[in-house]
C-alpha cells in the first residue's frame, strides 16, 4: 500500500533540541521541539504579521508526527496527552497545551488577518481525527514554556468506535530551547 | 462531425475502466450536500462550481507551502490531459494566499493549470478537509462521496483507472 504522505511536510533543522521517534503497537510518532527562531522563521515566511510572530515567540512549540500502521481507526486526540515535568513521574506538574480555541481568542484580540489565522490554523495538529489506517497527520502543539524537561504521554483510542485497545507512549526528555524567546 | 468528436471524447472517460473500489488513501463520505463554493480566479472571474455540477467534479485545496502539494500539482495536470472536462470537472483551490505568491509558483510548477482563490481561507474551512492537500470527489448531484487524504500521483492507474469508472457511470 502506498504511504500517505504527511498533510504537514514542512522541516527545520533541529539545531538545539533532540528528536523523538517511537513505534509501537503499530502506532509511529515523532516529536520535534522548535526553537523560537525557527518557529519565528517559518512562520514570517508564511505571512504572520509582527504582533502574531511576537506572540508565538513566547510559547512552545513541538512538531509532532503520527502514523497509523494498525488495520483499524486510531483516534488523534491531543486533549487526551498529558505533559507532565520532572520526567514524567506521577508526582510531576502538568503542563498546559494551548489549544486552538485558544489561539482563536489570541489572534482576534490582536486582530491578526484571517488569511493568517487560517495558515496558522493549517500548521496545528488537528483537535480530533479518526486516523485510518495508514493514514499519516502531522502539524503543531504548543505549551506554555515548561522549567526544564518533560514527557508527553500520548494516548489513543483505537477501532471505529474508539472502544477498541487502549495505546499509551511515552516521550521522555523533552525540552524547550528558549533562545531567542521574548521572553 | 461535431457528433464524432463527442463520442471520441466520451470514449476517453470510459477507456480502461476497472477499478471497483477507491484506491488506498481514498476514503468514502457520507454524500452531504457539497458546501458552497464561489470563488474568484486568478483573472478575477467569479465561478460558482455548483453552476457546473452534473458530472463528477473534482475540488482540490491546496497552498504552495505544502511540500505534497508541490509534487501532485504537475500529476493533476496530467489528469486534466488524460480525463477532459466533458469526463470530470477539476477545480483548484488555493487556501489563504496572495495572488502574487499563487501566479509565481504556478508559473514554475504547473503553468498550464488555474487556480481559484480562497483569500482569507473561510471557503476552505466549510469544506473540511483533512490537511493540505485534499481532494474532494463530488458527485453530479454535488454531493460529497470521495475524500483523498493527503498527495498522489494521480495520473498513475490506480487513480486514473478509478476516476474513469466513476465518471463512465
Amino acid at each position: 500500500m502506498p504511504r500517505i504522505f504527511f498533510l504537514l511536510l514542512f522541516w527545520i533543522p533541529p539545531l538545539f533540541a533532540a528528536d523523538a521517534r517511537l513505534a509501537r503497537d503499530g502506532v509511529e510518532l515523532f516529536v520535534s521541539p522548535r526553537t523560537p527562531e525557527q518557529i519565528g522563521a517559518f512562520y514570517a515566511a508564511r505571512g504572520l504579521p509582527p504582533a502574531a510572530l511576537q506572540e508565538l515567540a513566547k510559547v512552545c512549540f513541538l512538531t509532532v508526527g503520527l502514523h497509523n500502521k494498525r488495520k483499524e481507526i486510531l483516534w488523534l486526540e491531543p486533549a487526551q496527552w498529558r505533559f507532565v515535568d520532572a520526567q514524567g513521574q506521577p508526582q510531576g506538574n502538568e503542563v498546559k497545551r494551548i489549544a486552538r480555541p485558544e489561539w482563536a481568542a489570541r489572534w482576534k484580540a490582536l486582530q491578526v488577518p484571517l488569511a493568517a489565522q487560517s495558515t496558522f490554523g493549517w500548521t496545528q495538529l488537528p483537535e480530533s481525527r479518526d486516523l485510518y489506517p495508514d493514514e499519516s497527520v502531522g502539524g503543531n502543539l504548543t505549551l506554555v514554556p515548561p522549567a526544564g524537561n518533560f514527557s508527553l504521554i500520548a494516548r489513543f483510542r483505537t477501532g471505529a468506535d474508539g472502544q477498541g485497545k487502549m495505546i499509551e507512549l511515552t516521550v521522555p526528555n523533552l525540552s524547550c530551547s528558549r533562545e531567542g524567546a521574548t521572553q | 462531425m461535431k457528433k464524432w468528436i463527442v463520442a471520441g471524447l466520451l470514449s476517453l472517460c470510459f477507456a480502461g475502466a476497472q477499478a471497483a473500489e477507491p484506491p488506498p488513501g481514498m476514503i468514502k463520505l457520507d454524500g452531504r450536500p457539497a458546501p458552497a463554493l464561489k470563488l474568484s480566479d486568478l483573472d478575477g472571474k467569479r465561478v460558482d462550481v455548483a453552476q457546473n455540477y452534473g458530472r463528477w467534479t473534482l475540488v482540490h485545496f491546496w497552498a504552495t507551502w505544502c511540500g505534497p502539494c508541490r509534487r501532485e500539482m504537475p500529476t493533476l495536470a496530467q489528469l486534466m490531459q488524460k480525463l477532459p472536462p466533458e469526463c470530470l470537472n477539476i477545480y483548484l483551490v488555493n487556501t489563504s494566499e496572495s495572488e502574487d505568491d499563487v501566479f509565481a509558483f504556478l508559473a514554475s510548477v504547473s503553468p498550464e493549470l488555474g487556480t481559484l482563490l480562497d483569500r482569507d481561507g473561510q471557503v476552505t474551512e466549510r469544506w473540511q478537509p483533512r490537511g493540505l492537500p485534499a481532494s474532494f470527489l463530488v458527485d453530479p448531484q454535488g454531493k460529497l462521496r470521495y475524500l483523498a487524504l493527503g498527495g498522489r500521483d494521480w495520473a498513475s492507474g490506480p487513480y486514473l483507472n478509478f476516476l474513469r469508472e466513476l465518471t463512465a457511470k
